[in-house]
């Protein structure tokens, strides 16, 4: 029992040493740049990888500003598609599978916004779909796969791929779920370390930030 | 309506460089930065009144676009067929001129609400290279490439100009602690002269020849500047634009004046490692990088010289860096 489990966390820890250090860095100098210009952040995906995106969006929406929740008006917007149950079925139901992400993608997407797409196998049509969507529309696009990257990483602005052998889905997303929480604790510091600098000036009355 | 906001950017080495009688010959390179001073344009369609309005410094509503005065938004409109029901404004968080590279700005969030009007997004390489056309190719300006790229893409860069004309971008990554140490270790003053960079460019290219050696240099220097920055080296990078500076005032007789020396050495007499004039130079904004301690002393001393030469205009410009390149903020059309 013990090797099975010793041999699980060596692969989760290869991915993990071979990250793709800038294209995390990439992403996240993309979404400070939505924040810039207060534009809104959609995430979605399949499966695990929806799992993955509603855990990211409550944890980042929430977490960002924690510190010094009342100093913040503007925050970020991030919002998981589609936002409900009934709409996912909705969509499903009555245009097809393939246009779950990318129907709702539609209804809320502008020029200033910023899209994460997440999928294991890179391949999944639905999340493509909306991917083509944002494109077109020239929105940067993060795209967060594994395996092989598949179309997914062929389109995206930045590139993070979990290089795995085909079907690791435990690997790729518990690696994926790794950067998702990289990403919302570096705003997170970044911002509580922003309004420590900005304190010490409103302290010596400069103009602050 | 369509509104476009583009960022202007401060460069710290390599300026100069990415004029055409340079890098046709030798790679240029700059590393720049854009800040959050932004250029907005909005473009609006007015198909029930047939003229061509355009609001800047002065209001212009004339029938046809070959009969505006301003140079860019004429040969845009002309470039792009836009004949008539149009109307165009600007608006700029700091005066023009400044050498924060700010007609640059102008043009690409022109060209992108313009071509956002019509249905067409333009962004990356295509409103970097679009915007140069315009300004070099169609309205004659004799200046280089580095701010339209600066102002399309957003964030701390290198552009490397190759001889074929191509731009290749390396960004330069740096987390937020280096970012922002960055900023507190610089100081930026708006001189409160403002000049055209054109006049000075001229002379620049004229004496581009005798200065080959001199430019070479500074096409170089841009991977150390970026080491140093990467390691957060703002002691040795002070130095090195304090070199930048000695190179550039050699390079046009414009480019200094004796106000301008007088600040300059103001700031490092009051201890900054180094500072340089932003722009084509003879005006417009010029920083320092300086050790944090050392801030107040130098605000004092270079407010004092600006003093003496009675300008009312000069001021210290409050900037943070920023990612975003030029965007489009909101668009009615979609």
């Amino acid at each position: 029992m013990s090797n099975y489990i010793v041999e699980f966390s060596k692969k989760v820890q290869t991915a993990l040493n071979n990250l793709p250090v800038n294209e995390i860095t990439k992403s996240l100098n993309l979404l400070e740049a939505v924040y810039e210009r207060d534009g809104r952040i959609y995430v979605f995906g399949n499966g695990g990888s929806l799992a993955l995106a509603t855990h990211w969006v409550s944890d980042f929406n929430k977490t960002v500003f924690s510190h010094h929740l009342d100093d913040h008006s503007r925050r970020f917007q991030a919002i998981r598609l589609p936002t409900t149950e009934e709409e996912l079925t909705a969509w499903a139901n009555d245009i097809g599978f393939d246009q779950v992400f990318a129907g709702p993608l539609q209804n809320y997407l502008h020029d200033s916004d910023i899209v994460i797409a997440i999928s294991s196998s890179g391949a999944s049509t639905n999340v493509i779909e909306a991917v083509k969507l944002a494109k077109k529309n020239k929105i940067p696009v993060i795209g967060i796969s594994g395996f092989d990257g598949g179309k997914l990483h062929e389109l995206a602005d930045a590139k993070i791929l979990v290089r795995t052998l085909k079907g690791e889905y435990g690997v790729v997303e518990s690696v994926h779920g790794a950067i998702l929480h990289l990403m919302t604790n570096y705003f997170k510091d970044y911002f509580n370390h922003l309004w420590t600098i900005n304190q010490k000036k409103k302290k010596k009355g400069r103009r602050s930030f | 309506m369509i509104v476009v906001r583009a960022p202007l950017r401060i460069s710290f080495v390599g300026g100069g460089t990415d004029l055409p009688d340079f890098y046709r010959r030798y790679t240029g390179r700059v590393l720049s930065t854009t800040v959050d001073k932004y250029i907005y344009v909005v473009v609006n369609k007015t198909p029930l009144i047939p003229k061509i309005s355009a609001r800047y410094k002065i209001s212009e509503t004339v029938d046809r676009p070959d009969q505006l005065q301003h140079t860019r938004i004429k040969a845009a409109l002309l470039d792009l067929k836009l004949k008539k029901g149009i109307e165009i404004a600007s608006f700029g968080d700091l005066p023009a001129k400044t050498g924060l590279g700010s007609s640059s700005s102008f043009s690409v969030a022109l060209l992108m609400a313009l071509n956002a009007l019509q249905g067409k997004k333009i962004k990356s390489f295509e409103a970097a290279e679009s915007s140069c056309r315009l300004e070099i190719d169609l309205v004659g300006e004799p200046i280089g490439k580095q701010d339209q790229y600066a102002a399309t893409f957003g964030g701390i860069n290198i552009f490397e100009f190759k001889r074929d004309d191509s731009v290749n971008i390396i960004p330069v990554y740096l987390d937020y602690k280096i970012r922002l140490e960055f900023e507190n270790h610089l100081l930026v003053f708006f001189t409160g002269i403002t000049r055209d960079a054109s006049s000075v460019l001229k002379e620049q290219k004229v004496n581009i020849n005798k200065k080959m050696f001199t430019l070479k240099q500074m096409a170089d220097s841009v991977f150390e500047f970026k080491t140093l920055l990467e390691s957060g080296n703002f002691k040795e990078m002070g130095k090195m634009l304090h070199q930048g500076w000695l190179r550039k005032k050699s390079l046009a007789s414009k480019i200094s004046s004796g106000f301008i020396d007088q600040l300059y050495k103001a700031g490092i007499n009051n201890g900054a490692w180094g500072g340089k004039i932003h722009g084509a130079g003879g005006g417009g904004c010029i920083s320092f990088l300086t050790p944090v301690d050392k801030k107040n002393a130098i605000r004092q001393a270079v407010k004092k010289v600006a003093k003496s030469h009675k300008l009312s205009g000069f001021k210290e410009v409050p900037i943070r860096f920023v990612q975003s390149g030029a965007e489009i903020i909101f668009n009615s059309e979609r």
